[in-house]
């Protein structure tokens, strides 16, 4: 086994562990933490898939941003004081049968998968991704990027304008 | 190369001048917002100018050809066109229908950034129903959701409201990450983002019809969650009643004639082949995919779902919602058709069915700004208080029941007409019986507020004019149109064009 | 490297199952919320692998870049709304968010 799958399947182990522990966790604090070594997971994947930006994004954006703002959430909606930062789960008979239909669609999606045929071509070497991406973003997707400042504009006037407190 | 690039941007720049202009009047009403911070009327007014000069650049924008603008990221063309001229005339007049909200202006809400959503959120469904390539139809259902979402919640101290725009952000951020898991699996099946590529691999037609099956349903979670078609409508009646009642009309609206346009799009570029066919024939499909049946049995679904559960429904905002509902399946009805005649029924519809139920929801509005309530119950004899907007309301139910001689009829018509053309009598048949169900829960209203409460010595209800004549404005043309109707009928059918070579 | 494009499907498979799981299982939005991420991830990983083993598509990689764009926004407005929600319930689970109910 090379190096190389040694570190796909520590970062799979890491991603799939974690994932659970989201998922399964009664503690909502628990949940948060897990959820930044899935996000490092993912980053971990990306570098061995060769997309250097996007694993650096990943920790910028994902981990520095967007996990940082749910553990703010986490924390601003439960007593702090309190012990309750539990959550609460549907009722057992809804959580195992949707367990069980999860757990079969994965199969079927793992085996489907297994039987596509996807577009697979040789890669030519690349240094770096960065260069690339940036001529892209300001080229073929120069309208994408621009709608999606935007977007951004208008999430943070709506956000702002929603989690303002009222004037008292 | 770079001049080339540039050239291009130039003439892409020329042709996207409607939704520049709206991205200009969305930064000028946030700097009008922010300069005359008490000013109430000014951010609706400079949206209103914004909405008006990007009509003026719309109608001006060439009919003849169509094209595709920056790298084929989006398509200009006629039916774009008319979808775009739908969702700005709808936006038009939810801002002058919000000018006599009571509840959007209760306890001196700042006004400012419920202008700047609309305008984004109009700005997110011309990208829409232009879009050529999956990324941009992710992001610009993206803007527009945003926007929306915020909006739906624009009351946020009011418990129903602030409740609906959590259930619409929860629900729509999950059907928006479905749709996108689709689409990484399409693009991994045929390499490309844009719908014309992806069209040319999807003709060599050696997909695995099971991977495309699975991504085609996720994809479909997210377009049919816009359209609100059944088995992904379930947010839209809690959404619909907490909302203000303007987001309710503009969502069950502008939203939808966006999310149809993408659905009709996707359709089209993705799975037919794109040699031009005559009119009246369907459009031949180039995967294995049986998207008629599939589109025919959602619509089942739709309209049977929300005109059975209407029926149920006391309060009259949610019974709209439903409603709604149902009238989205009688548009799918028509998608199912899948050839030019169905397209122009679909247009010819929503033409219709703007005009309509944004006038029901406007006479919604005004009676409940008068007895804070949207139950039906409290519509008695409603009638006799205020006459204009009782007679107003009637003709509003009427045409959205489909009964002559009002616009509802034409657009039923031409729907049940292009079906039936197409050899789908069965699916005819179900639509027919749905609009004869309708006919019950629409007349409830009616007869709440004529037949009932006669006796009742209540004091007459006096409505400002302009809300009068917002109302009159709207229930002329509900009428016109069912007589007049050709003018649409030509510009609808002139319009079906799609941009389809490459 | 001998693992595939299938081992990383495979990986994206799982997460997006349990994305989906916590969706539909958890009552708090803000878990709701993080199973969501999981999805959005796990939508990524397709991307990005799809892009290497698709002849280094860097198509792939602006699809992945607009997805974290979006799922930042989303989270903000999500969690706006979430918090406004608690202003007003004192809670944030969904199922308990009901006063429009027939």
């Amino acid at each position: 086994m090379e190096i190389l799958d040694a570190v796909f399947y520590l970062f799979a182990l890491m991603i799939v562990g974690s994932a659970s522990v989201v998922v399964f966790s009664k503690n909502i604090m628990y949940s948060a933490f897990a959820l930044l070594f899935t996000l490092f997971g993912v980053a971990g994947l990306y570098v061995l898939l060769n997309a250097d930006f996007l694993a650096v994004t990943q920790i910028m954006i994902y981990i520095g941003g967007i996990l940082i703002l749910i553990i703010f959430g986490v924390m601003m909606t439960n007593k702090i004081r309190g012990v309750d930062i539990k959550t609460g789960v549907s009722g057992k008979v809804q959580v195992y049968s949707a367990g069980a239909a999860v757990l079969v669609l994965g199969i079927t999606m793992i085996s489907i998968f297994n039987n596509t045929e996807w577009l697979i071509k040789d890669a030519p070497a690349l240094d770096a991704t960065i260069k690339p991406i940036g001529r892209l973003l300001l080229t073929d997707y120069l309208i994408a990027f621009e709608a999606a400042s935007v977007l951004l504009l208008a999430a943070i006037i709506g956000a702002a304008m929603i989690a303002r407190r009222k004037k008292a | 190369m770079i001049e080339q690039f540039l050239t291009e941007l130039q003439k892409s720049l020329s042709l996207f001048k409607p939704e520049s202009a709206l991205v200009i009047t969305f930064l000028m009403t946030l700097a009008g917002d922010l300069i005359f911070r008490k000013s109430e009327k000014l951010t609706a007014n400079i949206t209103l100018i914004g909405f008006v000069v990007t009509g003026f650049f719309l109608f001006n924008e060439c009919n003849d050809g169509s094209t595709t603008i920056f790298s084929g990221m989006l398509a200009v063309d006629s039916f774009a066109k008319f979808f775009k001229i739908i969702i700005l005339l709808s936006s038009i007049i939810v801002v002058i229908m919000s000018l006599f909200s009571k509840e959007l202006f209760d306890g001196k809400r700042p006004m400012g950034e419920y202008y700047m959503l609309i305008t984004s959120a109009t700005f997110g469904m011309f990208l829409l129903s232009s879009a050529t390539n999956m990324i941009m139809i992710y992001l610009s259902i993206e803007i527009m959701s945003i926007s929306s979402y915020i909006l739906a919640g624009y009351t946020k101290e009011i418990n129903r409201a602030s409740e609906a725009s959590l259930k619409y952000v929860i629900f729509g951020a999950v059907s928006s990450g479905l749709m996108i898991y689709g689409i990484s699996l399409l693009f991994g099946m045929t390499g490309s983002l844009n719908l014309l590529e992806i069209n040319q691999v999807l003709a060599t037609g050696d997909l695995n019809i099971v991977t495309l099956t699975f991504s085609m349903i996720l994809i479909m979670a997210g377009i049919g969650y816009k359209i609100s078609a059944v088995p992904f409508h379930f947010w839209t009646p809690d959404v619909y009643e907490g909302a203000p009642v303007t987001i309710t009309a503009y969502l069950s609206v502008a939203s939808k004639a966006a999310g149809f346009a993408v659905l009709i799009r996707f359709l089209r570029l993705g799975f037919t082949n794109l040699e031009t066919a005559p009119e009246s024939e369907t459009w031949a499909m180039i995967s294995n995919l049986d998207w008629q049946f599939i589109i025919a049995v959602l619509s089942v679904l739709t309209m049977t779902v929300g005109n059975l559960v209407a029926l149920w429904q006391t309060n009259a905002k949610r019974m709209l919602a439903y409603s709604s509902i149902a009238h989205a399946g009688y548009i799918l009805m028509a998608v199912a058709v899948m050839n030019d005649i169905g397209t122009a029924a679909v247009m010819i519809y929503f033409f219709v069915y703007m005009i309509m139920n944004l006038g029901a929801f406007f006479a919604v509005m005004l009676i409940s700004n008068e007895i804070d309530s949207d139950e039906i119950e409290d519509y008695t004899g409603f009638g006799y208080r205020s006459p204009v907007l009782g007679i107003a309301l009637v003709i509003f139910l009427i045409s959205l029941t489909g009964l002559p001689p009002t616009a509802g009829f034409i657009g039923k018509y031409f729907v049940f007409g292009a079906v039936i053309d197409s050899g789908l009598i069965w699916l005819a048949v179900v639509g027919i019986l749905n609009s004869v169900v309708s006919l019950y829960y629409y007349m409830k209203i009616v007869r709440n507020m004529f037949v009932r409460g006669v006796e009742l010595e209540q004091k007459d209800v006096h409505f400002s004019p302009g809300a009068i004549m917002v109302l009159v404005a709207l229930a002329i043309p509900t009428l016109v149109f069912g007589i007049y109707f050709q003018q649409i009928v030509e510009w609808a059918k002139n319009s079906v064009q799609m941009f389809v070579s490459n | 490297m001998t693992v595939g494009l299938e081992g990383y499907l495979a990986i994206s498979a799982i997460l997006f199952c349990l994305g989906l799981f916590g969706v539909i299982t958890r009552k708090n939005a803000i878990m709701v919320l993080m199973g969501l991420e999981l999805i959005l991830n796990s939508a990524n990983i397709n991307f990005v692998a799809f892009a290497k083993f698709g002849g280094m598509n860097i198509d792939g990689h602006i699809a992945a870049i607009f997805v974290i764009i979006l799922a930042a926004a989303e989270a903000a407005v999500a969690l706006a709304i979430v918090l406004n929600i608690f202003q007003n319930y004192k809670h944030v689970n969904i199922d308990e968010v009901d006063s429009l109910k027939e």
